[in-house]
């Protein structure tokens, strides 16, 4: 195969583009995509600080790199989630990353907060995920609000952005349908959210890190089920197969059709939200969802018989 | 022969010989774009022969968790 553009051997082929580039030119097209995104959807203005979540994989330090290269105002926010050895060894690749492109990174250790995933895991009866998934954003927007930052970036791609928004269809969940996109606009507590690969596929994310020469996190979390969505992911992997283009169509027809009649009809049912008094992120309870997972994780620990090994533990 | 990685499973494979990268994705049961194909420090395109001796990582790409 040769290079669309400029006819040498490619290294990428790209069939929903029906297209193949080599290196500088895929890197010149997954750029104009990502430019694309923040002009289009107004992300990121001239000027604005941006944080951005860095799990330590792919796609988040992808992102980074990206909108550093782009001149933008990044600073890298990772949360340490205490889990042994995976934890520690996304820390480091974070850590070892923003110290050879000279970023600045900010870490939320939440050992510290008092919140790690093991305890949450073992004294909280719900799904360790969907747990997990709520203090991460909670902290990614905590830090943005209080850091002044303008906006939270993270490192979604379009098949993450599909297999959610063909989750949320299959439910029909209004809620979720009336504000999934590029872009959530900053409202009453809340940092603007954006998603700037939204355009660009896992593979491209995963050649535009092999080509920079990103040491990515791979390991799975020892409490994954797998991959989340994994059984849509690979229905649109079919789809895409048997018609390119499928995904992007589905996402785009989506932003410009469906999410603004949803958008109206969750104006009529929105509910108010105030500041948790213990934390001051937004919440419509008096104590947010994450201060009261840190009570009662607080509460069963200390009534834990085996509470004593695990301090030790925790030292050692 | 040749020595195929697979990431992240971690699992090392043999064949004998293998014509394309096309060919090697389609037995390992890959479309084009579930996984990366890399020989040294170059990407490779389906239409690529493989050649006898060739040592390859196939990365998958989805992400875990
Ligand atoms: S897989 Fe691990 S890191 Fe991911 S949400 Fe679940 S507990 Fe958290
Ligand atoms: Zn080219
Ligand atoms: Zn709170």
């Amino acid at each position: 195969m040769k290079c669309r553009k400029c006819k040498v051997p490619a290294e990428i082929s790209l069939p929903s583009h029906n297209t193949a580039f080599c290196r500088a030119c895929f890197s010149t097209y997954f750029t104009g995509q990502v430019e694309r995104a923040i002009d289009k959807h107004k992300l990121i203005l001239p000027g604005e600080s941006v944080l951005v979540a860095l799990s330590g994989g792919k796609d988040s330090l992808t992102l980074m790199l990206e909108l550093s290269r782009l001149g933008h105002d990044v600073t890298g926010l990772h949360v340490d989630l205490g889990i042994p050895v995976s934890s520690a060894a996304a820390r480091a690749k974070v850590e070892g990353f923003c110290a050879q492109h000279g970023m600045k990174l900010h870490v939320v250790e939440l050992i510290k907060e008092g919140l790690p995933i093991p305890d949450v895991k073992k004294y909280i009866n719900r799904p360790v995920c969907s747990a997990c998934g709520k203090i991460k954003r909670h902290w990614f927007n905590r830090v943005a609000l209080e850091g002044g930052f303008h906006c939270l970036a993270t490192g979604h791609n379009l098949d993450d952005e599909v297999a959610r928004l063909f989750a949320n269809t299959l439910r029909w969940d209004a809620g979720y349908l009336s504000d999934q996109g590029p872009c959530l606009q900053a409202e009453s507590g809340f940092a603007r959210k954006i998603k700037p690969l939204y355009r660009l596929t896992e593979f491209e994310t995963a050649c535009y890190a092999f080509i920079n020469g990103i040491s990515i996190h791979s390991a799975p979390c020892p409490y994954s089920g797998g991959a989340s969505f994994t059984g849509h992911k690979a229905l649109w992997s079919n789809l895409e197969y048997n018609s390119p283009g499928s995904k992007i169509s589905f996402y785009d027809g989506f932003l410009k059709r469906g999410r603004p009649a949803f958008a109206l009809v969750e104006k009529e049912e929105g509910h108010e939200l105030s500041p948790c008094t213990s934390c001051a992120s937004p919440t419509s309870t008096e104590v947010c969802g994450v201060c009261r997972l840190k009570i009662a994780v607080t509460e069963r620990r200390a009534a834990d018989p085996d509470r004593a090994t695990d301090r030790v533990r925790d030292k050692a | 022969m040749i020595i195929v990685h697979v990431e992240p499973e971690n699992q090392t494979l043999i064949f004998r010989s293998l014509n394309t990268v096309l060919m090697l994705q389609k037995r390992l049961g890959l479309r084009v774009t579930d996984a990366l194909v890399i020989r040294g420090s170059e990407l490779l395109t389906p239409d690529i022969q493989i050649q006898d001796g060739d040592e390859i990582h196939i990365r998958k790409v989805t992400s875990t968790g």
